[in-house]
């Protein structure tokens, strides 16, 4: 029993290595599948709050930079909002029409503008954080957009903070996409490397599009509504089991200097899902 | 001994200022990250109890981890480094030192300092980016990285303590 005893004084340190690195190995394996854990990430409060200062101090050296590239999209946008009118008008003759649907859509979503506080984009595995929480309405698997194009979906959620999958993160990110005007569907990927270029992967063969047309989110998820912008086809590829083509694209969310974003929240999401789940059921009930 | 208590408590927090502030958002030629939180390790004293170090390099770790979203990484690699600094340290020292000699290259001399803390950082480099990758598909560049890592890191510290010596 002395023995024992005078072993365990003599190697006390050698237990508390093995017990400290069985931590370490704990946490390192349970980091992604247990979404409550919001205290161990950059989602706490003091994290968060020391990475909001630091991003105040340097967006304001890149404020010059966005504010040219948000004029220049707003300026864009509002071309595109008045021919669209003008058509419309031209075939329908109806002027309110439009303000009519545009308000149908708005209210369905809720969306709540937020700042990225902490962001990579050099790891193959990147997260940002965002200094809106579950006080503000931000809820896990919202989806999270900025004004040139789709940024990625809520992961962790704490108080005051949350955690965000970009599309930059090579294990957990899928975004739901599809060819604008053509409907192909497929899910967007990142492999590592240049934070500009993704693929999109399952597009059928039969699929018709060019180079150079503009991918968007398709909608079919219930984290984005449909249309929320995402790149340029580049170049294509076959799929490397030859079923399917595989799309270069070129992103169009600079995730690199990465300021203002909005958190989407649906409204809808919850009667959807809840259907889904319903409709799993009785499947799963009718084949037992 | 207090005194000693409030010094590392100052380091603990200025290593992980610089750490979370500067020294993450750094990758040269996107391969090399300077690690200076593990000079936090290198420091301890001769005679410091194995078990305080151990736990001080489990909180640095932890530290910088919960800000980098890598809960155990930076923890679990610098836990190992904090298990071997005290013997490797033994191996350094002259003979005719005292029990609680500085770990710096002021006491060392700089050769033996250098050598010290890039065995150090080098096991550490080696267990972060193993625990990083959990694979060996990309080998090379799991390579270069350990590599260019602890290089770039060793010319910070080195620095650092030229500096402290004067």
């Amino acid at each position: 029993m002395y023995n024992l005893l005078d072993f365990l004084r003599k190697y006390h340190h050698w237990f508390l290595f093995l017990l400290l690195e069985a931590l370490s190995v704990v946490m390192l394996l349970s980091y992604n599948s247990y979404q409550g854990n919001a205290w161990l990430s950059s989602a706490n409060r003091i994290a968060g709050k020391v990475y909001e200062v630091e991003s105040g101090v340097t967006s304001f050296f890149s404020l010059t930079r966005v504010n040219e590239e948000l004029t220049l999209r707003n300026f864009y946008l509002e071309r595109q909002v008045d021919q669209l009118r003008r058509l419309y008008t031209d075939i329908t003759n109806d002027t309110t029409v439009e303000e009519r649907n545009e308000l149908r859509f708005l209210s369905q979503y809720k969306l709540i503008p937020a700042k990225v506080v902490a962001n990579t984009i050099n790891k193959p595995d990147n997260l940002i954080t965002i200094n809106k929480g579950k006080d503000d309405g931000v809820e896990v698997d919202m989806g999270v957009a900025c004004g040139n194009g789709v940024v990625g979906v809520v992961y962790l959620v704490s108080d005051h903070y949350a955690v965000v999958i970009p599309a930059l993160n090579s294990s957990a990110s899928r975004i739901s996409c599809a060819i604008r005007n053509r409907n192909y569907f497929g899910y967007l990927h990142w492999t590592g490397g240049d934070p500009q270029t993704a693929y999109i992967e399952d597009i059928p063969r039969h699929a018709k599009f060019k180079k150079g047309e503009w991918v968007v989110t398709s909608g079919y998820s219930s984290i984005f509504p449909q249309g929320i912008l995402v790149g340029q086809i580049e170049k294509v590829f076959n799929s490397s089991d030859g079923l399917s083509y595989k799309l270069q694209v070129r992103l169009s969310t600079d995730f690199s200097c990465l300021r203002d974003v909005v958190v989407i929240s649906d409204k809808s999401a919850i009667e959807r899902t809840r259907l889904l789940e319903a409709a799993r059921d009785s499947i799963k009930a009718k084949s037992n | 001994m207090s005194l000693d208590l409030f010094k590392r408590l100052g380091l603990f927090i200025i290593m992980c200022a610089v750490q979370i502030l500067i020294l993450n958002h750094i990758h040269l030629f996107d391969v090399a990250t300077p690690f200076l939180f593990v000079y936090f390790a290198i420091s301890f004293r001769r005679g410091t109890p194995k078990w305080a170090i151990l736990l001080w390099c489990f909180a640095m770790g932890l530290a910088v981890d919960v800000f980098s979203n890598t809960p155990g990484l930076a923890s679990g690699a610098l836990t190992l480094v904090g298990l071997i600094q005290p013997y490797l340290l033994e191996l350094f020292v002259p003979r005719d030192s005292t029990e609680d000699l500085e770990c710096s290259a002021a006491t060392l001399g700089m050769g033996k300092y250098a050598l010290l803390s890039s065995i150090l950082l080098f096991v550490f480099c080696l267990l972060f980016f193993v625990l990083e990758a959990f694979t060996f598909y990309n080998w090379i560049y799991w390579l270069i990285c350990t590599g260019s890592s602890t290089a770039l890191t060793l010319v910070l510290i080195l620095a650092i303590e030229s500096i402290r010596k004067k």
